[in-house]
C-alpha cells in the first residue's frame, strides 16, 4: 500500500512538468523586425502566451523592468489578458532598448525567460511555466547606408502604407451647416448694432422712444409724465442731430417734412413740456395734453419716420 | 394761467413800453433788429454793452439813438491814444479873464443824472483810462474833486471797430468782464434795407435820424427799481438751473462734455474764463428776455438767445487758437447748445 503510494508520488512527480507543458498551449515572439536596430533603439516586442482557459500570468514572474545584458535594458513591461477562442491570451508588450554600439552588423540573442502562469480552481491553485525562447537581434552599425545602386532616385523611397480612405462628406455638410448658421448670426448681430450694411438704415429714435415710453405706462404720477416728456424729446433731438428747442420746431419741421403732419401735435407737446418743466405747472400741463395723446403722438411719429 | 400779483401790471406796463423803445430805435436803425433786442435787454439788466463791428454800420447811430429813448442825461467821449483817465474827469482851459479854470469833465458834468455814458472807439484808449472805465461800471462811482460821485442810473456803451489793430490798446479781461454784452454787429443782409440804407436820403444825415427818435420813451430813473422788479418776477425751475450749469460745465470742459470740432484739439482749446460773474449776468439777460416775451419763468430759448452776447467774450482760449477766436467761439457756442440737454 505506501509502496503504491510512493510511485504514484514518483509518478506525478515525472508527469507533472509534461501535464503542466500541456497546459500552455503556445508561446509566440513577435518583433517588428529581426534586423536593422541601433544603438539607443528601442525594441517593442510582443510576447503571446496561449494557455488553458483560467490561468493568468503571475506578475511576480514578470521580468522587471532593468538591464537584462550589458547591452540590453528592459524598459517597460506591460501584460494584456484576453480570452481568445476559448483559451487564455497573456499578451506581454516589452518595451527592450538596445545599447550594443556595434562595429558591424550582427546578430545578438536575447535571452528567454519564464513566466508562471496560475489557475485559481476550486481545488486549489494550478501553476504551470511558459518558457519564453530566446530571439535574436540584428543590431547595425550607425553608418550611412549603402543601398543598391538605383536610377531614379525616388526609387529608394518606399511607399506609405495603405489607409482607407475616410468619407468626408458628413463632416462638410455640418461644417457648412454651422457655417450658414453663424452667417445668420452674424446678419443678425450687424443688423441689431448696425454695422455694415445697416449702417445706412437711419436710426429711428421715435420708435425708441416709444418703446422707452412701455417702462412708463402704467405710472400715473408726474414723474412719470415728465419721462414721457423726455423720451418724445430725446426722440426729437436724435432725428435731428441735435437738442430742439420749443423755438426750433419750425426749422424741425422744414428740415424733415415727414414729420410736417405733426406739426401742430409737437407743438402743444412742446408748450406742455415748458409748463411741465419750467413752469412749474406739471398738472396743467397734463391736462393740457395727456398721457394718452403723447402716446399717440409718438406712435404717428414712429410710423412717420418708418415711411421717412 | 397763474395768479396775478401786484407787480404784475406794473412788469406789463413796463413791456409795452420796452417794445415802443425798440420800435422808437428801430426808426433810426434799419434792419438791425437783432442788436436793438439785445440792447433792450441790457438796458433792463442794468448792464454795459460794447459793441463791436465794422466801420459805418451805424454803431454810433444806434447809440445814440438808444439814448435819445432812453432820456436822461447823455455824455460821448472818444478814445484816442494820448487820452488820460483826467481828461474824462475835468477839464482845464485859460478863460477870457485869462485866468486859469478847472470845469468838471465829461463825466461828472451831469453828475447823478448821467445814464448814458458812451465810450466812442474804445481800444483806442490808453489801459489807464479802461482802469478807470473799469470803475466806473464795476461801482458806478469815480473819486474826483476830494469827494466820490455817484452814478446810480449810468449804463456805459462802448463801440470798437475790430479792422485796425495798429495803436489800439486790447481791453484787459477785467474790464471785458464788466460788460453784459459784447455785441457783433454787421450790415443788414436784407436788400430792401441795404437799398434803403445806400439811397434814402433819411438816412444820410445821422443827426436828423436821431431826431426822429422820440426823446425820453422810457424813464431812465424807474429802470434799476424795474430791472430789480424782473430779477424777481422771473422765475427760474430746477431744471434750469441744472442746464444752464450744465452749459457753463460744457463750456469751459469741452472734451469732457462730449463736443468735437473739427480740427481743434479740445481737451486743450478752453484756457479758463466763463467767470460766475459772467454765468450769472447770463441769467440776469436770459430772465429779461423772458419778461420781454411775457413770460414768468426761463425756458432754455431765453438763456440761447442771449449766450453769444454775454458768455463769447468771457472764454479765454488757448494762445494757438486765440488768432482764431472769431470762428471758433461761435461754433463752440452753437456746440455747447446742440450737445447739452434740455430739459
Amino acid at each position: 500500500m505506501r509502496g503504491r503510494r510512493l510511485i504514484a508520488a514518483l509518478l506525478l512527480a515525472l508527469l507533472a512538468p509534461g501535464l503542466a507543458w500541456a497546459q500552455v498551449r503556445f508561446v509566440e515572439v513577435r518583433a517588428p523586425r529581426a534586423f536593422g536596430y541601433f544603438l539607443g533603439d528601442l525594441v517593442e516586442t510582443q510576447v503571446d502566451i496561449l494557455a488553458d482557459p483560467g490561468f493568468r500570468v503571475q506578475r511576480a514572474s514578470l521580468p522587471s523592468p532593468g538591464p537584462v545584458t550589458y547591452w540590453l535594458d528592459l524598459r517597460e513591461v506591460a501584460v494584456e489578458e484576453a480570452n481568445v477562442g476559448g483559451a487564455a491570451r497573456t499578451r506581454l508588450r516589452l518595451t527592450y532598448q538596445n545599447f550594443y554600439a556595434a562595429l558591424d552588423a550582427r546578430s545578438l540573442e536575447v535571452p528567454g525567460f519564464t513566466v508562471t502562469l496560475a489557475s485559481d480552481t476550486r481545488g486549489g491553485v494550478t501553476t504551470t511555466k511558459a518558457q519564453v525562447p530566446g530571439w535574436s537581434l540584428g543590431v547595425s552599425p550607425l553608418r550611412e547606408v549603402q543601398p543598391a545602386k538605383r536610377d531614379d532616385p525616388a526609387d529608394y523611397l518606399r511607399p506609405d502604407g495603405r489607409v482607407a480612405r475616410l468619407d468626408p462628406t458628413p463632416a462638410l455638410a455640418t461644417a457648412l451647416a454651422f457655417l450658414s448658421l453663424a452667417l445668420v448670426a452674424l446678419l443678425l448681430l450687424a443688423r441689431d448694432r448696425a454695422w455694415w450694411l445697416f449702417a445706412k438704415r437711419p436710426a429711428r429714435p421715435f420708435s425708441a422712444a416709444l418703446r422707452g415710453l412701455k417702462a412708463v405706462r402704467g405710472r400715473g404720477d408726474d414723474e412719470g409724465y415728465r419721462q414721457t416728456l423726455l423720451a418724445l424729446h430725446r426722440g426729437l433731438d436724435g432725428t435731428d442731430g441735435r437738442r430742439v428747442l420749443a423755438d426750433d420746431l419750425p426749422g424741425f419741421l422744414d428740415r424733415h417734412p415727414a414729420f410736417r403732419a405733426q406739426g401742430e401735435a409737437l407743438a402743444r407737446f412742446f408748450s406742455a413740456s415748458r409748463r411741465a418743466f419750467f413752469g412749474r405747472q406739471t398738472a396743467a400741463a397734463r391736462e393740457s395734453w395727456p398721457f394718452a395723446e403723447a402716446e399717440a403722438t409718438l406712435r404717428r411719429l414712429a410710423a412717420a419716420e418708418r415711411t421717412a | 394761467m397763474s395768479t396775478p400779483r401786484p407787480g404784475d401790471k406794473m412788469l406789463t406796463d413796463w413791456r409795452e413800453a420796452a417794445l415802443r423803445f425798440e420800435a422808437e430805435v428801430a426808426k433810426a436803425v434799419v434792419g438791425q433788429e437783432r442788436v436793438i433786442r439785445l440792447v433792450t435787454l441790457a438796458v433792463f439788466g442794468r448792464g454795459h454793452v460794447m459793441l463791436e463791428g465794422d466801420v459805418g454800420v451805424g454803431k454810433t447811430t444806434l447809440l445814440r439813438a438808444v439814448a435819445r429813448a432812453l432820456g436822461g442825461a447823455y455824455e460821448r467821449v472818444e478814445g484816442t491814444v494820448d487820452m488820460m483817465p483826467t481828461d474824462l474827469i475835468y477839464h482845464t482851459y485859460l478863460a477870457e479873464d485869462g485866468r486859469p479854470r478847472v470845469e468838471p469833465g465829461p463825466v461828472l458834468r451831469e453828475s447823478e443824472d448821467l445814464s448814458v455814458f458812451f465810450f466812442n472807439e474804445i481800444n483806442r484808449a490808453r489801459p489807464q483810462v479802461h482802469a478807470l472805465l473799469l470803475r466806473l461800471m464795476a461801482e458806478r462811482s469815480v473819486q474826483a474833486f476830494n469827494r466820490e460821485y455817484r452814478f446810480p442810473n449810468l449804463q456805459v456803451f462802448a463801440d470798437r471797430n475790430r479792422v485796425e489793430r495798429e495803436e489800439t490798446f486790447e481791453l484787459p479781461a477785467a474790464a471785458r468782464d464788466r460788460f453784459l454784452m459784447e455785441i457783433g454787429m454787421e450790415a443788414p443782409r436784407e436788400p430792401e434795407a441795404r437799398r434803403a440804407l445806400v439811397f434814402d436820403p433819411r438816412f444820410h444825415d445821422t443827426d436828423r435820424l436821431i431826431e426822429e427818435v422820440a426823446p425820453g420813451v422810457l424813464d431812465h430813473a424807474r429802470i434799476g427799481s424795474i430791472a430789480g422788479a424782473i430779477q424777481h418776477a422771473i422765475s427760474a425751475a430746477p431744471e434750469i438751473e441744472a442746464y444752464v450749469v450744465a452749459l457753463w460745465e460744457a463750456l469751459l470742459r469741452p472734451a469732457a462734455a462730449g463736443i468735437r470740432l473739427p480740427g481743434i484739439d479740445m481737451e486743450a482749446l478752453v484756457q479758463g474764463g466763463a467767470s460766475p460773474r459772467g454765468v450769472a449776468f447770463l441769467v440776469r439777460a436770459a430772465r429779461v428776455r423772458a419778461w420781454l416775451e411775457g413770460r414768468e419763468w426761463l425756458v432754455p430759448e431765453d438763456v440761447r438767445a442771449v449766450f453769444p452776447e454775454v458768455m463769447a467774450h468771457r472764454v479765454f482760449l488757448e494762445p494757438v487758437h486765440e488768432m482764431r477766436r472769431a470762428q471758433i467761439v461761435p461754433e463752440l457756442c452753437r456746440a455747447v447748445f446742440e450737445t447739452v440737454p434740455t430739459p
